[in-house]
């Protein structure tokens, strides 16, 4: 028996998506059972099956490292922060300004 | 058009086939031999049962009832078991998986024979019905060959299913025999041909997928005794030529398992018989 990982993704713009695993003996009885599995009730229009010992897995620590480098980050964040820090400064010097006006 | 009672106990015969089918498959639910196949196995079993309601639901048109659910579910529950017309092999309670695999094989590959005698049927409904259940029977088939192909390989599964498809033998014959109408179901194109002369077909098959020498499984066809009453029943000459002979009388005696699957089958129905679903 091996295991096999599954994906299905719908006609469309959809990507693959991965949905689960199951055991089979062979490659032909791991789509059989995935299409009675997985897609009985039209969850997809396109199915994979891989067998695990086909994927080429990274360790974890391959990975990990670069979980602290916000710098690679392209979302914005870092800049929005910033801003948002630089615009309440100035709207506080404003108000300061302004009570000073008043006295 | 007008149909003949001949007609109505031919698919009556397809239907009741179909459903005692599809629930003995369902019974996996839980308890084969692994997760998955306790999924695919029942799965399967449902697209049997969905057969048998499109079937049971023509039957009940060419009987001008309109076929709502109660209607369907009383004709496919609530008979008198001497007006089913299924065949002994899908009444007969499995021992063990081995059992159940072969005769999953086996009856979905003499199904498949038999939805293709109706893809031209005269009857639009029934053709409609018979495509989709032909695009489902290829899977069906895909899941059977793809156990039997691993299994039947190995030394302790393969002498298993061995023994199963010889305990299942003399009930093949059976598979293709003719309800005692069917004759008008043919003159009138509704079938393409009887269901008696699929049974060459269905022997060549088995014989090829189990590697058995094919006259084996050609004389068990016709291995059983015929009783008298049989006999007389099949007193002309056309008549025992069609017939695949058998006990089953042209589908109209049930098995000693016909008790207990009904049993079971009703259940749940005869908990509250009032209950609308």
């Amino acid at each position: 028996m091996g295991v096999y990982e599954v994906f299905i993704k719908r006609d469309g713009r959809e990507e693959f998506r991965h949905v689960g695993a199951l055991e089979a003996a062979t490659d032909d009885l791991a789509l059989v059972l995935a299409r009675e599995g997985y897609v009985r009730r039209a969850e997809g229009d396109r199915l994979w099956v891989v067998r695990r010992d086909n994927l080429i897995v990274a360790d974890d620590d391959f990975v990990t490292p670069n979980a602290d480098k916000p710098h690679r980050h392209h979302d914005g964040a870092a800049v929005a922060a910033r801003r948002k820090s630089a615009r309440e400064k100035s709207h506080l010097t404003n108000r300061e300004q302004h009570s000073r006006a008043g006295e | 058009m007008s149909v003949s009672g001949g007609v109505r106990e031919f698919l009556l015969a397809f239907a009741d086939d179909e459903h005692l089918m599809g629930q003995q498959h369902t019974e996996w639910i839980g308890v084969a031999p692994f997760l998955e196949e306790d999924l695919a196995f029942s799965s399967i079993g449902q697209d049997e049962l969905g057969h048998a309601a499109l079937l049971y639901e023509i039957v009940l048109g060419l009987d001008g009832v309109e076929p709502d659910d109660e209607a369907v579910d009383a004709l496919a529950f609530r008979r008198a078991s001497s007006d089913y017309r299924s065949c002994h092999l899908v009444e007969y309670t499995t021992h063990d998986w081995a059992e159940a695999l072969v005769r999953h094989w086996i009856y979905d590959t003499f199904e498949t024979m038999r939805w293709q005698l109706v893809a031209e049927s005269s009857l639009p409904e029934l053709r409609a019905v018979s495509k989709r259940a032909l695009r489902e029977e290829r899977f069906h088939i895909m899941h059977a060959d793809a156990l039997l192909d691993k299994l039947l390989c190995s030394d302790e599964a393969g002498n298993r299913l061995m023994a199963s498809l010889d305990s299942l033998r003399p009930l093949i014959g059976g598979v293709c025999e003719p309800t005692e109408g069917e004759a008008a179901a043919v003159s009138q194109g509704v079938s393409a041909a009887s269901t008696a002369s699929l049974l060459p077909s269905l022997q060549e098959a088995i014989a090829k997928r189990f590697n058995t020498p094919e006259h084996v499984s050609v004389a068990a066809g016709i291995s059983e005794p015929v009783s008298g009453a049989v006999a007389k029943r099949l007193d002309t000459p056309e008549r025992a030529e069609q017939a695949v002979e058998g006990v089953q009388c042209r589908r109209t005696v049930r098995s000693d398992d016909f008790g207990p699957l009904m049993t079971r089958m009703r259940e749940v129905l005869d908990y509250d018989p009032q209950a609308r679903w």
